[in-house]
C-alpha cells in the first residue's frame, strides 16, 4: 500500500512538474504575438500582377532590381488614415530614386471610394487593386495597414503590421537595400 | 476470471474502442470537395476573430478557400497545404494545435490529467470498499435504547 501511494505521489509530482515547466516557458508569451509579425521576412516575395488605379498593371516580375515598398490599405481603415501622412512624405522623399517603387495595394474596398480618397488626400504613388484578395492572401496579411519591404532580388526584408511612420519606413527601405 | 475482473476488462475495451474510433485518421478516399471543406475548417480565417476559413465570408477567406481548392486539384496533400499556410501565417493559422512540439503537451496534459484522475478514483473507490463496515455492538444498541424516551 505504501509503495502504491509512493507511485501515485510520483506520478502527480511528475505531472505538476511538467505543468510548471510548460507554464514557466510560456510566461510572457503572448499567443497573439504570432499574428503581429510577418512570416514572409527572409522569403521570396509573392508574385503578383494587379490592375492599377490608372488603368495599367503592376507586375512583380517587372520590378526586379528595384527596392519595392508594398503597403496594404483601404479608405475605411482608421489606422490607414493615421499612417497616410507618413506614406505620402516617405514617397515624396524618394520620388527621384529610379530604383525605388512604392505600391499601395487596396484591401477590401470599392473602386469609387479609393478614387475619391486618392484624389482628396493626394496619393502620388502607384495604387493597385487586388481582385479576389489573392495578393493579400499570398502576402499572409491579416488586415490593414501592413507594409512590406522587398529587396532588388525579390526577397521580403522587412515588414510592419499596423501603422508605420516615416522613420520606420526609412528603416524598412534601408533593410531592403534602399540608398540612404 | 472473476465477474468483477470481467467488468473491468469490458470497461477498458469500450474505452479503447471509443478512443480508437475518435482518434483514427479519416480515410484517404475523401472527395476533393470534402478535403477542401475539412482543410478550410481546420484553418483560422486570417482577418477575423475565432472563425475558420470555412465559416468566414471575408474576401481573404474566400480567396483562401479558392486557393485550397486549387491546391487540392493540383494534387497537393493535406499536409503540404497545411504547411503552406503555416509558412505564410505561422502556427496560429491552425485552429487546433499540431501534434508535435508544444502541441504534444497541449494534447497530452489533459489526457495525463484524465488518466491520473481516473486512476486515483479507482484506487480510492477500491480502498473505500475494503474499509471494514462498522456494525453496532450490543453496547451501542444499549446506549441508543437508553437515549430513546
Amino acid at each position: 500500500m505504501r509503495h502504491r501511494a509512493r507511485w501515485i505521489a510520483l506520478a502527480v509530482g511528475a505531472f505538476v512538474a511538467v505543468l510548471a515547466v510548460v507554464l514557466a516557458t510560456q510566461v510572457g508569451t503572448d499567443p497573439r504575438a504570432d499574428t503581429n509579425r510577418s512570416h514572409l521576412v527572409g522569403k521570396d516575395a509573392p508574385a503578383f500582377d494587379l490592375p492599377t488605379l490608372d488603368g495599367n498593371h503592376v507586375r512583380s516580375n517587372e520590378l526586379a532590381g528595384k527596392v519595392v515598398i508594398v503597403n496594404f490599405w483601404n479608405s475605411w481603415c482608421l489606422p490607414c488614415h493615421q499612417e497616410h501622412g507618413a506614406l505620402v512624405e516617405f514617397a515624396r522623399r524618394h520620388a527621384g530614386d529610379p530604383s525605388f517603387v512604392m505600391i499601395g495595394i487596396v484591401r477590401d474596398d470599392t473602386d469609387s471610394a479609393i478614387r475619391r480618397y486618392v484624389e482628396e488626400e493626394g496619393v502620388r504613388y502607384t495604387v493597385a487593386f487586388d481582385p479576389g484578395a489573392r495578393a493579400a492572401l499570398d502576402f499572409g496579411t491579416r488586415g490593414q495597414p501592413e507594409t512590406y519591404a522587398i529587396s532588388p532580388d525579390g526577397v521580403v526584408q522587412g515588414a510592419q503590421i499596423g501603422p508605420s511612420d516615416v522613420a520606420l519606413l526609412e528603416r524598412l527601405y534601408a533593410a531592403a537595400g534602399g540608398r540612404p | 476470471m472473476s465477474r468483477r475482473a470481467l467488468a473491468w476488462v469490458a470497461l477498458a475495451a469500450v474505452l479503447v474502442i471509443t478512443l480508437a474510433i475518435v482518434a483514427w485518421p479519416r480515410g484517404g478516399d475523401a472527395s476533393d470537395a470534402s478535403r477542401v471543406s475539412s482543410l478550410s475548417s481546420e484553418l483560422r480565417c486570417p482577418d477575423c476573430e475565432g472563425q475558420s476559413i470555412e465559416q468566414s465570408s471575408t474576401e481573404t477567406a474566400r480567396a483562401a478557400r479558392a486557393d485550397i481548392r486549387q491546391r487540392v486539384a493540383t494534387g497537393q496533400s493535406d499536409g503540404e497545404i497545411r504547411q503552406a499556410y503555416i509558412d505564410k501565417f505561422g502556427d496560429s493559422i491552425l485552429l487546433k494545435p499540431e501534434g508535435g512540439g508544444l502541441g504534444i503537451v497541449v494534447w497530452g496534459l489533459p489526457a495525463a490529467a484524465l488518466v491520473l484522475g481516473g486512476g486515483g478514483l479507482v484506487i480510492a473507490l477500491r480502498r473505500w470498499r475494503r474499509e471494514p463496515h462498522q456494525h453496532p455492538t450490543d453496547a451501542d444498541r444499549e446506549l441508543v435504547g437508553r437515549a430513546r424516551p
